[in-house]
């Protein structure tokens, strides 16, 4: 099991916040412009998924799968967006990214006077738990592939 | 110190994660506001003495209400001490780590994990500390004030040298 990207994006789709753990693919891309196709592309299979949904979608959108990997999808009631790239054996992601956002996001940005909501993250302390979270989490074993 | 506070003990046990924060979030407001208000002085300081202010006249006040179960203090040690255990605890949800004295008057009280710092740094993390200092003026007052409605007039410092700690020194002004 392996947990290869995160990304963290506002109500409005600024990228937040971005860190990468086993990542052997790059995109050749500038990772603004990797994080403004990613955007996109959950916002539009977001309205697909809710208009193409033959009954009331409760949660909507959660994740997708390729081959390859598996990418999960958490937005919380204000919008603010988790996505998490793993690969296809990977369970409870989901649980992971809420417990990111109970316990490091609400923590460690929310309740810091000193940073700015909806704008990229700065906190070291922020980035420092989020490591912490993620390289003690079952899913974490990071695994040539 | 056998008297306990009992309404405030209570409230701590009851206390949910709502009301803890409500305090954090207004206060992180109040600094945003005595930082918007007031111009920066000469040599570029941020003017905090309104937020000390404000401190002083909560602590003034707050003094009264955690003090009317308790007998009259012996000296002035006495009453630093109840700062540091009761006091303390009732806002900061934990008492201060060490308190030291050279017996003429001046006191450190430090904290090593100070509630309105440990969101915002950890240890050998040098990121915030140019402004963490204004998160800790509101506390000066409120130590400043409720020292003053103890009746010792006194001056308040803080320092912060390695986040989430801070030191406050306390020097009382003899007349």
């Amino acid at each position: 099991m392996t947990i290869h990207n995160l990304y963290i994006f506002s109500k409005n789709g600024t990228l937040l916040y971005y860190a990468e753990w086993n990542r052997l693919n790059k995109s050749g891309i500038t990772k603004a412009e990797e994080a403004k196709l990613m955007y996109g592309m959950l916002f539009s299979i977001k309205s697909f998924v809710s208009k193409i949904s033959p009954l009331d979608p409760k949660e909507g959108f959660l994740y997708y799968k390729t081959s390859k990997y598996t990418l999960h999808y958490f937005e919380t009631p204000s919008g603010l967006k988790f996505v998490l790239n793993t690969d296809n054996v990977t369970q409870n992601a989901r649980e992971l990214l809420q417990q990111l956002y109970r316990e490091v996001y609400l923590e460690y940005v929310v309740k810091n006077p000193l940073c700015q909501l909806n704008e990229p993250i700065q906190s070291e302390l922020f980035k420092l738990k989020v490591d912490e979270l993620f390289k003690k989490s079952p899913l974490f074993l990071s695994r040539s592939i | 110190m056998r008297q306990q506070i009992t309404d405030i003990k209570i409230n701590s046990h009851t206390s949910g994660e709502a009301d803890e924060c409500l305090f954090e979030y207004l206060h992180s407001e109040m600094v945003n506001y005595a930082l918007n208000k007031s111009c920066k002085n000469k040599e570029g300081e941020e003017e905090l003495s309104r937020l000390e202010w404000m401190g002083f006249s909560v602590g003034y006040r707050i003094i009264e209400r955690l003090t009317r179960e308790w007998n009259r203090f012996k000296d002035e040690l006495d009453m630093i001490k109840f700062i540091c255990t009761d006091f303390w605890s009732s806002l900061y949800h934990k008492q201060i780590d060490n308190l030291r004295t050279n017996h003429h008057g001046v006191y450190v009280l430090q904290d090593n994990s100070f509630r309105l710092l440990n969101k915002v740094g950890a240890n050998s993390n040098k990121q915030y500390l140019q402004e963490s200092p204004r998160l800790l003026a509101f506390t000066c007052g409120l130590l400043r004030g409720s020292l003053a409605n103890l009746g010792i007039i006194s001056t308040v410092n803080a320092e912060i040298s390695t986040l989430p700690s801070c030191k406050f020194h306390v020097q009382v002004q003899r007349i």
